[in-house]
């Protein structure tokens, strides 16, 4: 009885909640509370075992069909799935119905399977999908109509070549997206592709055949990753107005230059990655900039390191100090670098100068 | 059983959403900042407080003076949020080092990580799930998982494993090792595994020898899949709590009388794509409770002799094998014996009998007249 209470206590206190979002796997750890022997003997009837399809495993309304060699969506599954896992099979085409009845899924899984075509409507009836993992299969393009309720997408490893407006647009809770390991080329990114996306703080576009820094980022952004790219220069324009931005992943590129100013663009950065690129020197503006913690330019060209490259003159005004600089491997010598340039860092560790990993 | 209702009632009224407290405290800090000339007490602060929420952010807001790698902060370009570390398509080499300590899940799949080394996951204690599937992994430290102590779930397919890890978790749920090297399953392997759901295994050069005598012993497990693996009978000493056994695709040539004798509990039971001939008389009725058997692509000359007593029996693939003859009897029961369940699902098509050679009556305790396939058509 007094738990009973207690329950009806605690009720309201979840229920004011204003928005109840899941993690990721929240609903695949649900067994953690009640972690006992589950019914060891025989359940009368096994319920969900008429409908969970040979060979998969359908606990805890995840439904598990990875492995199998499936060449389609199994039929009848679960109504109430909130999360379907078909990685690893031979799926060639996601068609019309395949998913019809399943308005509960949180996550859908299809990585590594053949998948080329995905009908227009095949997404609609996921009015609660979040995460869709479409990696490793043989997209073309991304589909239209993707669920308005998505906040994470990853398609690496495909065939897509373009980014359309029209496939990103409105997708308002997107967070999370990864497009790495694509054919895409500059050119075949539409201008503003992204800005639909009011809420996406994390994009990777990695190991592709991109030249430039995408144009018309939306503000959200907080993380921006195109290392493994051909881009050749940092433009200033290209990071303006990201006022979030706190990591930016530029490494393995072929640039040679950063744009006086992109440093300003970007005020809240705090780690900037630009080893294995072909700088001659450090990128202007770290001196004054204020939140900069991790700076990696190692294996570059830069044959010389300037007094004022790192910290600023006179007074120290950052607010945050250095916690990562790498330069080694590079053409400057560490006798060459007078040690003032690295006044405003405390912790001598911080520093890797020498020609060693 | 109150108190579990309970704990998964306060679970889910803790459960923070997605991203926004963190962008929001981003947001405050920075605020702070630009309004606070002495600002790294309060960075330190709200630091301190996300780690009280368990809320890690996106990125890391680390305290400015500690290097940063002694710092356990998202490693660069994963996302870290609700204590699930995403990792995955990053070409990494290793696992990272800074991997918070109160994350839930860490997903590195589709990385090229090579080992699993002893201090890899330390310190990791309330980690539930791991998923280190597609790398190369060909070692894992027999230390490596001393802190997982409510490790649930591990995924470590499409790897080049060549046995089961040593020492693995007690606590694990669910254990996925498909299309690995694994040649071997030591003795007492997964001992003390007291609810092991899901352990798959398939696509490993398995034979029935690599499995050693006792290598089951003290585990309660529910669902086991070995397929497209070299298996020649039946392997002995799986659990008995077994619901559901899948061996298709292996080179099982017969079934023996005490094959399923200790698995009182199956229901489902998947054999297709075999090479056997022979099921010795009774075989299947020591398992009362079966609801599926999938016999296809074998090399059965007759039915099964015992499916009439199967009550609970709905589902019964034969197609493509030998069978030249069907008795009248050979799925429904005969006299005043009851079936329980009807059957939903009889392939017969792609054998050498002939439909116009079996009685109607053959098929009396069916659902409908869907649910048998006679036929040559289909495979």
């Amino acid at each position: 009885m007094k738990l009973a209470v207690f329950f009806l206590l605690l009720l309201p206190l979840c229920l004011a909640k204003p928005f109840h979002q899941r993690g990721l796997f929240d609903f695949m750890l649900e067994d953690e509370a009640g972690s006992g022997t589950p019914e060891p003997t025989v359940p009368p009837g096994y319920p969900g075992m008429a409908v969970c399809p040979f060979r998969c495993q359908c606990h805890l309304r995840v439904v598990q069909c990875s492995d199998l060699g499936l060449t389609q969506v199994p039929k009848d599954l679960p109504p109430d799935t909130t999360l379907l896992d078909l990685q690893n099979n031979k799926i060639t085409e996601i068609k019309d119905g395949d998913f019809k009845n399943l308005k509960e899924l949180h996550a859908l899984i299809l990585v590594n399977n053949k998948i080329s075509k995905i009908s227009p409507r095949a997404f609609a009836p996921l009015k609660k999908l979040e995460r869709l993992y479409l990696s490793k299969n043989n997209l073309k393009e991304l589909p239209e109509n993707m669920p308005k309720s998505l906040q994470e997408l990853r398609a690496h490893e495909n065939d897509i070549n373009k980014l359309r407006k029209a496939v990103f647009s409105g997708l308002n809770n997107m967070i999370v997206v990864e497009l790495g390991t694509n054919p895409i080329k500059s050119s075949g990114i539409e201008n503003g592709a992204f800005q639909g996306m009011k809420r996406l703080s994390y994009i990777r576009i990695s190991d592709t055949n991109i030249t430039n820094i995408p144009k018309g980022l939306p503000s959200s952004l907080t993380e921006l990753h195109l290392d493994g790219n051909k881009i050749n220069k940092v433009d200033a324009d290209s990071l303006n107005g990201l006022d979030n931005l706190a990591k930016l992943g530029l490494s393995f590129n072929d640039i040679a230059s950063v744009d006086n100013g992109t440093l300003t663009n970007v005020p809240h950065l705090r780690e900037l990655h630009l080893d294995n690129n072909d700088l001659s020197k450090v990128p202007p503006g770290l001196g004054e900039h204020k939140y900069i913690q991790v700076v990696y330019l190692h294996n570059n060209k830069i044959a010389a390191v300037g007094p004022n490259d790192f910290c600023p003159p006179g007074y120290n005004t950052k607010k945050a100090s250095y916690s990562g600089v790498s330069l080694f491997s590079n053409p400057v010598q560490y006798w060459e670098i007078q040690p003032s340039s690295f006044r405003c860092i405390y912790e001598r560790s911080v520093i890797q100068l020498g020609n060693y990993k | 059983m109150n108190e579990c209702v309970l704990f998964l009632l306060l679970a889910l009224c803790s459960a923070k959403p997605f991203i926004s407290p963190s962008h929001f405290n981003f947001k405050n800090v920075m605020l702070m900042d630009m309004e606070d000339l002495d600002d790294d007490d309060d960075d330190d602060d709200d630091d301190k407080d996300d780690d009280k929420d368990d809320d890690n952010s996106l990125f890391p807001t680390g305290p400015s003076i500690i290097p940063f790698d002694l710092f356990p902060v998202c490693p660069f370009g994963c996302q870290c949020y609700s204590r699930v570390v995403h990792c995955s398509d990053l070409g990494l080499t290793s696992i990272p080092k800074n991997i918070p300590y109160d994350t839930r899940m860490i997903d590195l799949q589709n990385n090229k990580i090579k080992e699993v080394k002893e201090n890899d996951l330390k310190g990791l204690t309330s980690l539930y799930a791991l998923a280190l599937n597609n790398n190369k992994i060909t070692k894992i430290h027999p230390k490596a998982f001393q802190s997982t102590k409510k490790l649930r779930r591990l995924y470590l397919s499409h790897n080049h494993l060549t046995e089961i890890p040593a020492n693995l978790p007690k606590s694990l749920a669910e254990i996925r090792i498909h299309d690995n090297k694994v040649k071997k399953i030591h003795k007492e392997a997964f001992k003390g595994m007291k609810s092991l759901h899901v352990l798959e295994m398939s696509a490993n050069p398995l034979d029935n020898e690599g499995i050693e005598p006792g290598a089951f012993e003290g585990v309660t497990a529910f669902h086991i899949r070995i397929a497209e693996a070299k298996l020649t009978s039946i392997p002995k000493g799986l659990p008995s709590s077994l619901l559901e056994l899948h061996l298709d695709d292996n080179k099982i040539s017969a079934i023996e009388l005490e094959d399923f004798i200790r698995y009182k509990n199956l229901q489902r039971l998947g054999l297709g794509n075999n090479k056997i001939k022979e099921i010795e008389n009774g075989s299947f009725s020591s398992i009362p409770n079966i609801r599926e058997i999938h016999l296809e692509k074998n090399k059965l000359k007759k039915v099964p002799s015992d499916l009439p007593n199967l009550k609970y029996l709905q589902v019964a693939f034969l197609h493509s094998n030998s069978i030249s003859k069907v008795g009248v009897n050979d799925f429904c029961p005969t006299g005043g014996r009851l079936k329980k369940t009807l059957y939903s699902g009889i392939s017969l098509f792609n054998n050498p009998v002939k439909y116009w050679d079996i009685q109607p009556g053959t098929f009396r305790c069916i659902l409908n007249r869907n649910s048998v396939q006679i036929g040559n058509y289909g495979k």
